[in-house]
């Protein structure tokens, strides 16, 4: 490491004083390991790349040779720099995209079906989840609400209760005009619970009553996070 | 406080000397970290899509750059930052939380840009400017652009070890111990690539001056 009484005495060497930039370069050849002081070439790297060129200790604030490289080698980094600097954007998509395979994974064949004198209406689950994600958050007190679209047990008992009861015309029985809706949601701490959860249910049930149609909505809510 | 949660992808055109970028990035706009990652990622794997949204919203971006960074090409990128984003959703049930996300999404990211660089053994470089202050002038611009472009092909030359940590370090800001971490190796093995990238680019730096 580091040898302070060597570098105490290279310090006052008349060499030093005229310490090109490129003699620094030449010492970042890996035949070099120390500057003529006795610091090492890489820790005087790593303090400039890290941007301490300016906080010298004990030695480095009485030794040119330091001081030179530090101050050259802070320079050769400034590019570097400029690049960590320079903003990058993610494309536009790439999320959407994401998130399309990802619903490809998952099993999402819960669809809620309506007939009409015009045809029938089928909207998948998990846009039915998102509609009632999106009003839950509009809840005052509600600080995360996440809609579960999966086929859950809950979700697999209602669908094989309709599918027994659906309308002798539906070609396609699953859900029909019922749904059930399962929302995981966090709370602002000191927020009435109770309260928030109610109102939750109320406005996600008129929510996909008026967007949806949907007659029948259970809303089932749990409230598992408190956050501050 | 009153909720009024809103999380969005911002899919803006980006205007600017540079123009025509579009961009997302992280929103929790009202609420600020409302919840941490330990959270989304436990509601994830319950099978909460919403949740994994949450995650490819806040850690998108970073994959994406991290991508960038190694591969050195847009086109490239975005497709191991997909798959990056894809695989984690693939392996979440895997995920024991011993690490932040981050970590594991780091960690996911570096092997699938890895593994495309030993199949293409690509070092093209190309331009990974983002916009241009207004008050720049041209001359500088240009100026500032080839040195950015020196180094952008400087760091696609490193062997790719040093390549990994000098993106990781540098760019991303990580610690040796979280690379460790990441490269599943040690620390003085990090310092120790880092050394030597930071020679070898200094080095060239030097040369291009």
């Amino acid at each position: 490491m580091t040898d302070d009484s060597a570098s105490d005495d290279s310090a006052t060497d008349s060499s030093a004083t005229d310490d090109s930039a490129d003699a620094v370069r030449r010492r970042l050849q890996p035949a070099e390991a120390t500057l003529p002081c006795g610091r090492r070439v890489d820790e005087t790297l790593e303090q400039a790349a890290e941007g301490g060129a300016d906080d010298l200790d004990d030695h480095q604030s009485t030794c040119p040779h330091c001081q030179a490289a530090l101050l050259e080698f802070s320079a050769l980094w400034q590019p570097v720099r400029d690049l960590v600097a320079a903003p990058v954007t993610a494309p536009a998509d790439l999320a959407d995209r994401v998130m399309r395979r990802v619903h490809q994974m998952v099993t999402d064949t819960w669809f809620t079906l309506q007939l009409t004198e015009l045809g029938s209406l089928k909207i998948a689950a998990r846009i039915v989840a998102r509609i009632a994600r999106d009003a839950a958050r509009q809840v005052p007190g509600v600080r995360v609400a996440l809609g579960r679209s999966t086929a859950s047990r809950l979700v697999r008992l209602v669908e094989r209760a309709t599918f027994s009861h659906r309308h002798p015309d539906a070609a396609v029985g699953v859900l029909g005009r019922t749904a059930a809706v399962e929302l995981a949601v966090a709370v602002q701490y000191g927020e009435p619970v109770h309260d928030i959860a109610r109102e939750v249910q109320q406005r996600v049930i008129l929510q996909l009553r008026e967007s949806i149609g949907l007659e029948s909505v259970t809303v089932n809510v749990t409230v598992d996070d408190v956050v501050q | 406080m009153a909720g009024g949660y809103r999380r969005r992808w911002v899919g803006c055109p980006r205007s600017g000397p540079a123009g025509g970028r579009r961009g997302w990035e992280t929103t929790l706009t009202d609420t600020g970290a409302s919840v941490d990652d330990a959270y989304l990622v436990q509601r994830a794997q319950e099978g909460y899509v919403d949740a994994y949204e949450e995650l490819v919203s806040r850690h998108g971006l970073r994959v994406y750059r991290t991508a960038l960074r190694m591969l050195g090409n847009h086109h490239d990128a975005e497709d191991i930052a997909q798959d990056a984003l894809i695989t984690g959703w693939h392996r979440l049930e895997q995920f024991r939380g011993q690490s932040a996300f981050s970590t594991w999404m780091y960690r996911i990211v570096t092997r699938l840009a890895l593994n495309r660089l030993q199949r293409t053994k690509k070092t093209e470089s190309i331009d990974l400017l983002g916009d241009v202050a207004d008050e720049e002038t041209a001359h500088e611009h240009a100026e500032r652009n080839l040195a950015v472009d020196a180094v952008s092909q400087a760091i696609g030359e490193l062997p790719v070890p040093q390549r990994i940590v000098v993106v990781l370090h540098h760019f991303e800001g990580l610690s040796y111990a979280e690379i460790a971490t990441i490269t599943q190796s040690t620390v003085p093995a990090v310092r120790s690539h880092l050394f030597r990238a930071r020679r070898t680019l200094a080095l060239k730096l030097g040369g291009w001056r």
